[in-house]
């Protein structure tokens, strides 16, 4: 999975797939504005097949976030 | 039609990338203004059009600033215009419905007159495309029209009255019905962003204006090439003949290539060339074109016919060639696999496309790809230049490409499987016998009860095989029968014969040497055999003079052949393995 989610912030937020770690979030990756944070949920939801609510789309604002709430999504 | 309803949009954003540092050309600019947020159509749209090798570079206009981005980017090479009801005031969809006249009446002139601007601001710009207005987003199964349903009625009236040659109205309604209204909107983005299409949306509305953006770049397809046999009718016109083929719009079947008939007679009325490429006797097919009732397509409207027996990929090239126009101007249509793979891969400029396994779905797959002709500039030119490139038409001697049909042919991994005497497929293989006619020596027809004597008696033998490549296996389709003399350590070669399915693969030798090498090793010095005239199996009558056999008598349509097997050169095909199927 984390390598699935790397891919995917990569090709959105353009920055090479080693450059994402725990601590990616707007304020290390320069791109990260609220348009490509439109364009990520849209992504993840294609590649994972989940449904981000409206407090998941604010929520997942790091790198972190976004697999933890990814795993919780797919236990379910 | 490019694969993009199959690719994830992190996919398009990465191919996309790389197209985008792939392309040398000169970049095609391409503006959107819009009032409301569809940032993701940029990269959508850059990978449809990058994908046809135009360098395009989209640029988006700043948020809800329609009327002042007309004239910052009247430059561009196309501007598109999304203008989205819902966001000319914020959340118009419901607060309209609450407007006396005068309200409506007001915010209608008020966008009257940006229409205005902005139509005059891209004046010159040399293609605009111009979403119609459309309330669907916001639209119930209401039966009384909402406000906001008429508003767009009417803005739309007016603007089909404003509209001047450089601007193309979008039905983007088509867009969304296609998509349906569901996955088309994504109002999570509405209310938080004023964003409101799907990705699904944008990889559509990009397939849907692609034909604009082709026609200007001067990438429309220029002509339409159709294989025949079931293709342009159904049945296969040397196996069953002219009176059996079907493209009757009385029958079930025949109705569907009635139709596809009909799809490209109104191609052609629009100034698209229709040609043929199939493999058949070139004046069977003539006579249908000249004389089936049922035929649409008559000889005036075909432009260019290569039917004969030589390889598709030549044949095109021919085409392209004779008619002094591009690989890249052609769309090919074929039933089998086996031709549309070889051109894909031998000839990939051509677009082609494939008859459906499922009938029913032909004639919308066509209509689906009617686009690809679009141009922008149709005239009543376009009719003469049928005219013209009738009389352009300059023929040189064919050349051939043997060469790469083999690298095809190497690719495939063709495997042929030979069944000796096998009781089991004794009945497919009466019904071969029975229904063969093109690759056929001697067009003998026999009972299931014929073929067991043969499969059972002593002094004969019944070989036949199945074919399989990566794509599939074609199951029985091979037939060879031979009469053994061992007294006189010699064989005759009663039947031998192959379904129109599988030519062109050179099964034929490798079955040929597999049954000599076996002739040979049961002490057989002498094989004999005949090629019988019928009015269908012309295509084979040199083929013993091509497995090394000698003629040594011709009458009548009768050509009689003997092999010593000593001086048989087998061909060695390495590209064919043979396996025993016992």
């Amino acid at each position: 999975m984390e390598n699935r989610i790397k891919k995917v912030m990569s090709a959105v937020f353009e920055v090479p797939v080693e450059k994402i770690n725990d601590k990616s979030s707007p304020d290390t990756i320069e791109s990260w504005d609220s348009l490509k944070h439109m364009n990520l949920v849209v992504a993840l939801e294609e590649e994972f097949g989940v449904h981000f609510n409206d407090e998941n789309i604010v929520e997942i604002m790091n790198y972190s976030l976004i697999r933890l709430i990814l795993s919780k999504k797919l236990k379910s | 039609m490019s694969n993009i309803k199959n690719l994830k949009y992190s996919e398009i954003l990465k191919i996309n990338t790389k197209l985008g540092s792939d392309i040398n050309s000169n970049s095609y600019n391409i503006s959107i203004l819009s009032n409301i947020t569809i940032n993701q159509i940029k990269e959508i749209l850059e990978y449809v059009l990058r994908n046809e090798n135009i360098n395009a570079n989209v640029r988006i206009g700043d948020y809800d600033n329609i009327v002042q981005d007309s004239i910052k980017y009247e430059n561009s090479n196309i501007v598109i215009i999304f203008w989205e009801l819902c966001n000319i005031i914020g959340g118009l969809q419901y607060k309209i419905e609450l407007f006396d006249n005068d309200q409506f009446n007001a915010i209608f002139e008020k966008i009257k007159s940006e229409i205005d601007l902005v139509l005059k601001n891209l004046n010159k710009t040399s293609l605009v495309l111009f979403n119609k207005f459309t309330s669907m987003p916001f639209s119930s199964l209401n039966l009384r029209k909402s406000n906001f349903e008429k508003f767009a009625d009417q803005l739309n009236k007016y603007l089909e009255d404003k509209t001047k040659a450089n601007v193309k109205l979008i039905d983007l309604e088509k867009v969304i019905a296609s998509v349906g209204v569901e996955k088309s909107l994504d109002l999570r983005f509405y209310y938080s962003s004023k964003a409101l299409y799907t990705i699904e949306f944008f990889k559509t509305y990009a397939e849907y204006i692609k034909p604009f953006i082709m026609s200007a770049n001067g990438k429309s397809k220029k002509a339409l090439i159709f294989d025949c046999d079931n293709t342009l009718w159904m049945g296969i016109l040397g196996e069953d003949g002219f009176r059996k083929i079907k493209m009757s719009p009385r029958t079930k079947n025949g109705s569907i290539f009635s139709e596809i008939q009909s799809i490209a007679l109104a191609l052609n009325k629009q100034g698209v060339l229709i040609g043929l490429c199939s493999k058949n006797n070139p004046k069977d097919i003539d006579e249908v074109i000249n004389s089936h009732p049922d035929m649409k397509l008559r000889k005036e409207h075909i432009i260019i016919n290569k039917s004969n027996w030589t390889d598709k990929v030549t044949n095109l090239r021919q085409i392209a060639k004779e008619l002094n126009i591009g690989l890249d101007s052609l769309v090919f249509i074929d039933d089998s696999s086996f031709e549309v793979n070889l051109i894909k891969e031998q000839l990939p400029e051509i677009t082609v496309l494939q008859v459906p396994e499922r009938l029913h779905e032909y004639p919308k797959m066509l209509r689906e790809n009617i686009g690809l002709f679009y141009n922008l500039s149709f005239t009543k030119e376009d009719k003469k230049k049928i005219k013209m490139y009738k009389q352009q038409i300059y023929r040189e001697s064919a050349e051939k490409r043997f060469s790469a049909i083999e690298e095809y042919l190497a690719s495939l991994e063709l495997k042929l499987t030979i069944f000796e005497d096998d009781e089991s497929i004794i009945p497919r293989i009466s019904q071969m016998s029975q229904k063969t006619n093109q690759f056929n020596l001697t067009t003998k027809r026999y009972t299931e009860g014929d073929i067991r004597n043969f499969v059972t008696a002593d002094d004969s033998k019944v070989f036949s095989f199945s074919v399989s490549d990566k794509f599939g296996d074609s199951g029985i389709t091979g037939l060879c029968i031979i009469n053994f003399d061992k007294k006189n350590q010699t064989a005759n070669i009663d039947t031998f014969l192959m379904s129109c399915r599988i030519i062109g693969r050179n099964i034929e030798y490798a079955f040929m040497d597999y049954l000599i090498n076996l002739i040979t090793n049961n002490g057989i010095k002498r094989v004999t055999a005949k090629y019988i005239k019928t009015h269908k199996n012309e295509q084979v009558k040199d083929f013993y003079d091509k497995c090394s056999f000698l003629l040594i008598k011709s009458d009548n349509g009768i050509r009689d052949y003997e092999l010593f097997v000593d001086e048989y050169k087998p061909k060695k095909i390495k590209y064919i393995e043979v396996n025993n199927g016992k």
